[in-house]
């Protein structure tokens, strides 16, 4: 949000677990709307990943992230 | 019934500063222990003021259910809570609980109250994320209450009969519930011989609390061995008086459970797996033998929140985990 709030297109990424707090940082900072995208397992919440991990979650993601900053999602 | 004194105050302030003066509390603010919720608390738990629940012989201590209710009166309990916490403070007055030795003891041994069964949800106690820490009433009143029973009945003050050299925040209070709905595990108290439907308190007296954390392992045989590492890092170094019989308590995590569940581990599955690694010989200082007479004496709990890849460790002072159903 503070990305956003600075000029620079940003769309946040939280785990599903997560949700529930980053929900309540959106509310308290006067974003109650503010849209995520979310990872859910068997990405862990925090983890070491393996770099075979991070490229199938960045494989997953980049299309959506990509498709939220442009307006296509 | 035991008549106990009564004293007589102007205000809450004065009785809350004379209870500080007198040294009956725990450093914080009680609530007032009048006849009045003393004797809804006995009769919330069937219990006549005399009846004993306990002994400290060391002590010259006999603790009676007037005493225990009067003590979580002032810890904040609910009348509904004072069955678990009689049940709580016979499973510590247990002989094997070990009183004299687990609240007088130099290392600051604290008493972690696990509850299982149906009562869990009745009471709202909290088994799930920040289950170890505050927010939640039964949590820190039941906790509490037994942590005052040890000061106010067992003698267990600072600089007397407890001679901790630095003591623990976990003596204030420390009580949590299996998160039984987590898993087909078979809960704690069922695993301890008691029907699914009783509810119940295990005591566990534990000397030391070991985060074992593990962001790697994507299965159970990894995990395992981090709490393996995690223990022997620690040692445990059994106790002839407990023989065969003594415990750890594993609180397994939201996120190391992901993976017993999904390779169907059973609490026996674990224990089998831990228990040879345990005991084997120490190979240095920083592995050493975790002496655990038999597998089931390693007990697993589920507890905790999604995240962090942790588990925890409730390494034993002398004693045993003692399970009392809750009537």
């Amino acid at each position: 949000m503070e990305l956003e709030w600075a000029g620079v297109p940003s769309i946040a990424i939280v785990h599903e677990e997560m949700r529930g707090s980053a929900q309540a940082i959106a509310r308290v900072s006067g974003c109650p709307d503010y849209e995520f995208l979310t990872v859910d397992y068997p990405w862990v919440p925090i983890a070491i990943w393996s770099k075979e991990e991070c490229l199938d979650l960045a494989e997953i993601m980049a299309p959506k992230v990509l498709a939220a900053l442009t307006g296509q999602s | 019934m035991t008549t106990a004194p009564q004293h007589a105050y102007d205000s809450y302030e004065a009785l809350v500063e004379d209870y500080f003066e007198k040294g009956w509390t725990d450093g914080l603010p009680i609530m007032p222990p009048t006849p009045e919720k003393v004797a809804a608390f006995l009769e919330r738990a069937g219990l006549s003021g005399d009846e004993v629940l306990g002994t400290v012989p060391t002590r010259e201590v006999t603790c009676t259910a007037q005493q225990a209710a009067a003590n979580a009166v002032m810890a904040g309990c609910l009348p509904e809570y004072f069955p678990t916490v009689v049940a709580a403070v016979r499973a510590h007055l247990h002989p094997k609980g070990n009183c004299h030795s687990t609240t007088g003891t130099l290392s600051g041994a604290a008493q972690a109250v696990i509850i299982n069964g149906p009562i869990r949800n009745e009471l709202g106690v909290a088994s799930r994320a920040g289950c170890f820490g505050p927010g939640f009433r039964a949590n820190a009143t039941i906790g509490r209450a037994l942590r005052l029973v040890i000061r106010n009945v067992c003698r267990g003050i600072p600089g007397f009969l407890d001679r901790a050299s630095y003591s623990t925040p976990a003596r204030y209070s420390f009580c949590f519930g299996e998160n039984e709905e987590a898993s087909e595990w078979e809960p704690l108290h069922v695993q301890r011989g008691l029907a699914p439907e009783q509810s119940a308190v295990t005591v566990h007296s534990l000397m030391k609390m070991v985060e074992a954390t593990d962001f790697t392992s994507r299965n159970a045989e990894g995990v395992c061995d981090t709490l393996v590492t995690n223990i022997r890092a620690n040692g445990i170094a059994g106790d002839s008086w407990l023989g065969e019989d003594g415990n750890v308590v594993i609180v397994v995590g939201h996120e190391h459970h992901r993976f017993f569940n999904e390779e169907g581990w059973s609490k026996a599955d674990i224990q089998q797996y831990l228990w040879p690694r345990l005991n084997a010989p120490a190979t240095s200082a920083t592995d050493r033998m975790a002496r655990i007479g038999k597998p089931e004496g390693i007990l697993i709990v589920a507890a905790g929140g999604a995240g962090m890849g942790a588990s925890w460790l409730l390494l034993p002072h002398l004693a045993l985990a003692i399970t009392e159903p809750i009537s």
